[in-house]
């Protein structure tokens, strides 16, 4: 898309940034479809605090079955893939990513649009989410693939121990022991370098646009566009064409901010949103806020892979604490979810927010379990106005619509209303 | 209709206990200067809690008799009913007396449950332990060993209780001869189940989990002579193993129910926590090392801790064979993930060795057992005439 | 000025369609309480034209109409949407101006609204998915005691000894119930313990937003006297009820309704 057509008013979603991205996503799930064929050696990975670098340098395909999953239900095919599961005996009150992915695997592997691969290795990076732990034991159990745990300890204060760091870089070690021999190729630190090096400039391009979201009007929706960004930062990290699609936003982005230009026609409302989208119903929920001229200015989610904004860059010069690191405290999952709160707090305080929405997804409770007390740390003791509405982000069956729109819009009549009282106007 | 005769239509409806806060101020009067530490039933820390000088005590939720009215504003419909009765028994004021309490990986609820509670009620000692869920890495053990550590310096931070070598290796030895009672009572169990109903197993080992281990030695050995010296004629009962209710417990009717119907409940996951370690934990050496070896070559199967080297079916199967059992019956927590998930890999396992199976879901504040009653007497009859 | 200014709210809900006219003193003209049904649009207009009549005024003499609830976009004819929540803080405050918090209990949801002096929203909460505890779940308790809706209300005040219930779950209360009737538990009992269990569910809504004096009840279950005074032993506080509770968001609608007409006939 041309400077000319995302400067019109009413601007599609659409721009060179998501675009792009769809490029390289595709390129990935290209080489994922080919690699039985190649005879590639693959290894699922999740998309938290993920240690793709180490796939990379070891020349093993990394596999991502939470995309995959999320794919499934943005082409409206998850429901069968959740039944299948829950006809093996997996619960409704079940996660469904994991569900839909252990359906997928059970009707022998295709995906949403291309076949999708048994992982030769299955490396669950256990970063603060427990049913990443489950999810692993029963891919690898499904597809006879061998399971690395990577067991990263949860961040219990600010900073990780001493403790904690040595035994993750003992793990990491011992990873790429399994990786090489999975891969037949010997790790060379210094590729490894250089892919940290594309790393850390990638995350860097990813901050900057992040950042740029302060300026009024936000040049882009940082939950509901940031998702075309999250493909390259989490699942194409340390590659050349990440680091330079990242390059591509930030000169697109400062551009439509320079111009006064955001992803609507017109920005009332400054939000920060908390929770995973609704995937099976991605533009119906945008629109319910789009309707109301609200824009996500910061958003949770997209940091589940990295907490980028506030500076932390994997570093060539200390490859396996860097990555440690990162693991261990640089990403949303890995927190605490009072840990979440102060981000959240910093984001509606620094990015100018006008209100908090939390969508509460069932199936994943790391998100959720307890946004009720959230809801009531921001109301009461914040007054920051919060909106709680609950779907799913992979279950098309909790999803109704008209509940939905009931709160969005009841919410946003009071907010408006609000606006108008502060504003001095009248009823 | 009077109380009276409520209560002898109902008899199982519940088991009068004090609450959990009540149950520390009484020992704590007896034990003036005395802490107490509460924790979720599955792995807790009580070697290292008791050697600092206090009372662990399993932290079970509120039962049916505490009504919801706080936490359910906190966490939503779809998380299990332990974690909001827990946090609802602070908000009602019901835990006083407990001095701290230490949370666990576990699962994502027990997780997030942890800070918020740490929020709600921020002069109350909170910990969060860290229990290695990589069973292989060569750094493992270590690891473990140096989260016991620190919680033992969290304990002399807060309480001025430091936690010595030779206190722990003295702990070690009195839960190690508290787990030998406790795996004395099941082989009992398996050897003549009808002289130790479920129920009075159930509640005595729910008092082990809120007493001191040297009186639990005492009532243990007291159940265990009594028990033995019964002569009860064994029925015709199918054999089964319990499994699912690792954190929160049944209601004891549910158990009651199960043995009505015609089941006698030979193993279970029920407190695995004060029972642990399957075996005595070395006394020698360096004390938190030893516990984190146990934990992780000696621990029982569980839906908490990740086993690389063994498929999870395999540690029910080997309970089945052990306690000669006829068939498994699940008890899932309604919304308990890790029960959940379980579930499925052990289903699968025992389709594999034709174990039959049936799957009962509950919720701590059940009343009524009655669709769970004909759930399993027809399980039974399909198994008794076959 | 020379017409008379009137407005109308139309409350499309899930089971039934609700409309009000007001006049410029905001007394209630007119009104009409009909079945939703499968056409929806139809229901709406139904209902207006009923509460037209019921006015005594004819369609054209209404300035404006404002739709509200679910189906507040099936009122075709109408020439803004607002939601059941801000209408029912509006409809509330209107009868009871010291209102600060509204408990509106319909046929499938629960709501808790915070209020503003002005009768504005401020906050509001309501129920989760899995946790009903609302209209319907009282229809499946009426059936199965073989009672109507209306009746249920007076007969589980006479509870002595309300029973607990399992969950507050529809698909379940209704073996629940019957387990408890072979039990030998009084129906008044039973009763007793449907309302109990809705109001602490309820009471964990308010929660959420806080309690303040003064508390409206509306919605069709503020009709009911036994979930009126289960909600006051809980809340530990007295209920504004009136008998208009039933038509609280009509009534807000049609307010905005009102506002808006008038603001459209000082322009011309």
């Amino acid at each position: 898309m041309t400077a000319e057509s995302t400067g019109t008013k009413d601007r599609k979603y659409e721009g060179g940034v998501h675009e792009k991205s769809r490029e390289l996503m595709s390129a990935w799930m290209g080489e994922v479809g080919r690699a039985e064929a190649e005879h590639r050696a693959t290894a699922a990975l999740m998309i938290s605090g993920n240690c793709v670098e180490l796939l990379r340098a070891c020349h093993v395909l990394p596999l991502f079955p939470e995309v995959t999953a999320l794919q499934a239900a943005i082409r409206h095919k998850s429901l069968p893939l959740i039944q299948r599961a829950e006809q093996a005996g997996y619960s409704s009150d079940n996660c469904a990513y994991v569900k839909a992915d252990i359906g997928l695997y059970l009707d022998g592997g295709m995906g949403p649009g291309k076949p999708i691969p048994f992982p030769t290795v299955t490396v669950c990076n256990y970063v603060g989410c427990n049913v990443y732990v489950k999810w692993f034991e029963h891919l690898a159990d499904v597809s006879g693939s061998k399971l690395f745990m990577l067991d990263v300890p949860f961040l219990r204060t600010t900073e990780p121990s001493e403790a904690d760091v040595r035994y993750v870089v003992k793990q990491i070690e011992e990873l790429i022991a399994l990786l090489e021999c999975v891969s037949g190729h010997k790790m060379d630190i210094d590729e490894l370098r250089e892919i940290l090096a594309h790393s850390a400039r990638a995350e860097d391009g990813y901050a900057r646009c992040k950042h740029l979201c302060k300026r009024t009007p936000a040049p882009f929706d940082a939950y509901f566009d940031a998702i075309n960004m999250m493909g390259p930062i989490n699942v194409l990290r340390g590659t050349r064409e990440a680091a330079e699609f990242f390059d591509d936003a930030v000169r697109e982005f400062e551009d439509l901010a320079t111009r006064g230009v955001g992803p609507l026609p017109e920005e009332r409302f400054r939000t920060v949103v908390e929770g995973p989208p609704p995937y099976p119903y991605y533009k119906s929920f945008r629109n319910l806020f789009a309707k109301w001229g609200a824009v996500a200015v910061q958003s949770t989610y997209s940091t589940v892979g990295g907490i980028w904004e506030w500076g932390f860059r994997h570093d060539p010069r200390r490859p396996l604490e860097s990555i440690a690191e990162q693991m261990l405290r640089e990403n949303l999952t890995n927190r605490s979810i009072v840990a979440r709160y102060q981000q959240i707090k910093r984001y509606v305080e620094e990015w100018n927010a006008d209100a908090l929405v939390i969508h509460s997804v069932k199936s994943c409770r790391l998100f959720s379990a307890g946004q009720g007390d959230m809801r009531e740390y921001f109301t009461k003791e914040l007054g920051v106005p919060t909106l709680l509405v609950e779907s799913d982000l992979e279950d098309p069956r909790y999803y109704s619509e008209a509940q939905l729109k009931n709160r969005i819009d009841a919410f946003f009549e009071s907010l408006e209303h609000k606006k108008l009282v502060a504003s001095g106007g009248h009823r | 209709m009077t109380t009276e005769t409520a209560a002898l239509l109902e008899p199982r409806r519940e088991v009068g206990v004090l609450s959990l806060g009540d149950a520390a101020l009484r020992w704590k009067a007896e034990h003036p200067g005395g802490r107490a530490i509460a924790c979720y039933p599955v792995y807790a820390p009580t070697e290292v809690i008791h050697a600092a000088g206090m009372l662990p005590m399993a932290l079970l939720g509120g039962g049916t008799t505490v009504e919801l009215t706080h936490a359910d504003a906190r966490f939503q419909s779809f998380v299990c009913s332990i974690a909001k009765s827990s946090l609802e028994l602070g908000f009602q004021d019901l835990v006083r007396g407990v001095d701290g309490f230490v949370f666990s990986n576990i699962c994502d609820v027990a997780r997030n449950l942890s800070s918020v509670w740490a929020r709600n009620f921020s002069d109350t000692f909170v910990e969060y332990l860290h229990l290695p869920q990589n069973s292989t890495s060569s750094e493992s053990s270590q690891y473990l060993a140096s989260e016991l550590r620190r919680l033992a310096s969290r304990f002399a931070e807060a309480f001025g209780a430091p936690v010595t070598d030779d206190a722990l290796r003295r702990s070690i030895a009195t839960w190690n001869a508290v787990r030998a009672r406790i795996r004395a009572l099941y082989a009992l169990r398996i050897d003549s189940p009808e002289k130790l109903p479920i129920t009075e197993f159930f509640v005595a080992l729910r008092a082990a989990t809120r007493t001191a281990p040297e009186e639990s030695l005492l009532r243990l050995d007291a159940l265990l002579d009594t028990a033995s010296r019964r002569t009860e004629r064994p029925r015709d009962r199918i054999r089964v193993v319990i499994e699912g209710a690792f954190c929160e417990q049944p209601p004891p009717g549910l158990l009651e129910i199960l043995e009505e119907s015609g089941c006698y409940v030979v193993e279970d996951d029920l407190f695995l926590g004060w029972r642990w370690f399957t075996d005595d934990v070395s006394t020698d050496g360096d004390p938190f090392e030893r516990l984190a070896v146990a934990y992780l070559d000696r621990g029982v199967a569980s839906s908490t801790r990740h086993e690389g080297r063994q498929h999870r079916s395999l540690g029910v199967i080997e309970k089945v064979r052990r306690a000669r059992a006829d068939a498994v019956v699940f008890l899932l927590p309604k919304f308990c993930e890790p029960a959940l998930f379980d579930y499925v890999l052990i289903k699968q396992g025992l389709e594999r060795e034709h174990v039959p199976q049936l799957v009962v879901e509950f919720e701590e504040k059940m009343w009524t057992f009655e669709r769970t009653r004909n759930e399993i007497e027809t399980f039974v009859e399909s198994m008794l005439f076959d | 000025m020379n017409a008379i200014v009137y407005g109308a709210g139309v409350d499309v809900g899930s089971t039934q369609s609700k409309a009000v006219i007001v006049d410029e003193s905001l007394r209630i003209l007119g009104r009409s309480l009909i079945p939703t049904g499968a056409n929806v649009v139809k229901a709406a207009d139904e209902a207006f034209r009923e509460a037209c009549e019921n006015a005594g005024i004819a369609r054209e003499a209404v300035g404006c109409v404002v739709g509200t609830g679910y189906g507040r976009f099936k009122v075709t004819f109408g020439d803004a949407q607002i939601t059941e929540i801000t209408c029912h803080a509006r409809g509330a405050h209107s009868l009871y101006p010291a209102t600060r918090t509204v408990i509106d209990m319909g046929g499938q949801d629960t709501k808790a609204i915070k209020v503003g002096a002005d009768g504005s929203v401020l906050d509001f909460s309501m129920n989760d998915k899995c946790a009903a505890g609302t209209g319907r779940f009282l229809s499946a308790a009426a059936d199965v005691t073989g009672m109507t809706l209306d009746e249920i209300g007076p007969v589980a005040l006479h509870a002595k000894d309300p029973v607990r219930l399992t969950s507050v779950c529809t698909v379940f209360v209704e073996s629940d119930i019957l387990s408890y009737m072979a039990q030998k538990k009084t129906v008044e009992d039973v009763l007793g313990g449907v309302h109990k269990a809705i109001a602490s569910r309820t009471m964990a809504l308010v929660r959420r937003v806080g309690v303040e004096d003064e508390v409206t009840f509306t919605g069709g279950v503020s009709r009911n006297i036994a979930m009126v005074r289960a909600l006051e032993e809980v809340l530990g506080t007295r209920l504004n009820v009136s008998p208009e509770g039933h038509f609280m968001g009509a009534l807000g609608a049609a307010i905005f309704a009102l506002e808006r007409a008038r603001v459209a006939a000082a322009r011309s």
